[in-house]
């Protein structure tokens, strides 16, 4: 920089020193001497970083969503060029490219502002949205649900009735007792099911099955005739047969279990044929979930 | 002779005087300080980056008091000028920082839901 300037010093003295010779060389070396200054005058930092705020704002977001604030921007740039060329670096030309660059960053701001705005107003609509269908999928679980137990409760009151027409089941304070009669189960003194008896017990396993409950005791009773701990281990034998068979059609065994009670309540007359038939039978007592 | 010369010379004076003197920039003061107020309100001096725009300002509005009580009022007014917007931009930045908060919130609440109803 130094040496240039040095040598156009000269050369406008040597010019100065031929004035009065020479007008038109005169003339001539002057414009050279100015187009020569003009081109080594440098743009101020202010106008340079101008330049560069205004070429970012313009890449960012404020193209589309701020164009007042970056045409604001550009005129104010086209200013501080304009001023540049006229004044040259003078300090008119440094304030206007301040003033040029903090527009531009300006509307590189509003244009950053406006876009998160509108994100996050695109985030709240999908938050809302979400938020109906997570309801209404709520909605629908809870209606399945509904459904579904509504359903079952009907199959657990089919499942009861259809049980009704082969035992007779009665609610006590122990719990539900399906009881079923000794003849139909098991053939006189034997412990061995009956092939009938197979397929109603295989009906109150299925009932059984849809119902919650706590656990299951198979009592096993007989009549009063013969000896009483016969009486006892027959009705015990013949309350793990009916017991054995349950859990074979899906009960847990855990919960099931059997007790051989003889005759030791009698639910009919001992004393009549009709009443013995009665009392020999086996009951399941089902004590419920809650 | 002479009192044509005092005549002219109190023109001249008066006319240097009314021309030479800018009027003091009484309304860029105003409107640059109320900027920064309302950039202080925006929350400015939160940000980093907005509480330097808040500072330049600061500064710029006190060369500028400097340079009016110099008598320097043209200058004083190109001072207001650029410390105006230092302040615009200190409230623009900051509330382009909050609104970029609020939008990664809302999409981080979104994203959650979105989890939850997947589940």
């Amino acid at each position: 920089m130094m040496p240039r300037s040095t040598r156009f010093a000269n050369v406008r003295f040597s010019v100065s020193g031929s004035y009065g010779v020479r007008p038109a060389l005169v003339g001539a070396s002057l414009s050279v001497l100015f187009l020569a200054c003009g081109g080594a005058a440098v743009a101020p930092q202010e106008l340079l970083d101008a330049r560069t705020a205004y070429a970012e704002a313009a890449k960012g977001p404020a193209a589309d969503l701020a164009p007042a604030q970056l045409d604001t921007a550009k005129v104010s740039l086209d200013g501080a060029e304009q001023s540049f060329k006229e004044e040259g670096a003078e300090q008119v030309t440094k304030d206007l490219a301040y003033i040029a660059q903090r527009r531009a960053e300006l509307a590189a701001a509003e244009g950053g502002r406006e876009k998160a705005e509108r994100k996050r107003a695109a985030a709240d609509k999908d938050f809302k949205t979400a938020q109906i269908e997570g309801l209404q999928k709520t909605k629908e679980q809870l209606n399945a649900e509904k459904a579904a137990r509504v359903d079952a409760e009907k199959k657990a009151a089919a499942a009861m009735s259809s049980l009704a027409e082969i035992a007779k089941v009665k609610e006590e304070s122990r719990g539900v007792v399906i009881t079923l009669s000794g003849s139909v189960l098991f053939a006189t003194n034997q412990s061995s099911l009956l092939a009938i008896a197979k397929d109603k017990l295989d009906q109150v396993a299925s009932a059984l099955q849809g119902q919650g409950f706590k656990a299951i005791v198979v009592q096993g009773y007989t009549d009063s005739r013969g000896n009483a701990s016969d009486n006892e281990r027959l009705s015990l034998k013949r309350a793990q047969s009916v017991r054995d068979h349950l859990v074979s059609r899906g009960l847990p065994s855990d919960k099931v279990t059997a007790e051989g009670l003889g005759a030791s309540k009698p639910v009919a007359d001992n004393g009549t044929a009709d009443g013995r038939a009665e009392n020999r039978r086996v009951e399941i007592v089902v004590t419920p979930d809650k | 002779m002479k009192i044509r010369t005092w005549v002219y010379s109190c023109i001249l004076g008066t006319i240097w005087s009314a021309c030479g003197g800018a009027p003091v920039p009484h309304e860029a003061l105003s409107a640059a300080q109320a900027d920064v107020k309302g950039a202080e309100v925006g929350g400015a001096a939160e940000n980093p980056k907005a509480a330097l725009h808040l500072k330049l300002a600061k500064d710029q509005i006190a060369l500028a008091e400097k340079q009016i009580s110099d008598g320097d009022n043209e200058e004083a007014k190109r001072t207001l000028e650029r410390a105006q917007l230092d302040a615009d931009l200190a409230l623009a930045l900051a509330k382009e920082v909050k609104a970029q908060a609020a939008a990664s919130e809302a999409s981080e609440q979104v994203g959650k839901l979105h989890k939850e109803l997947n589940k």
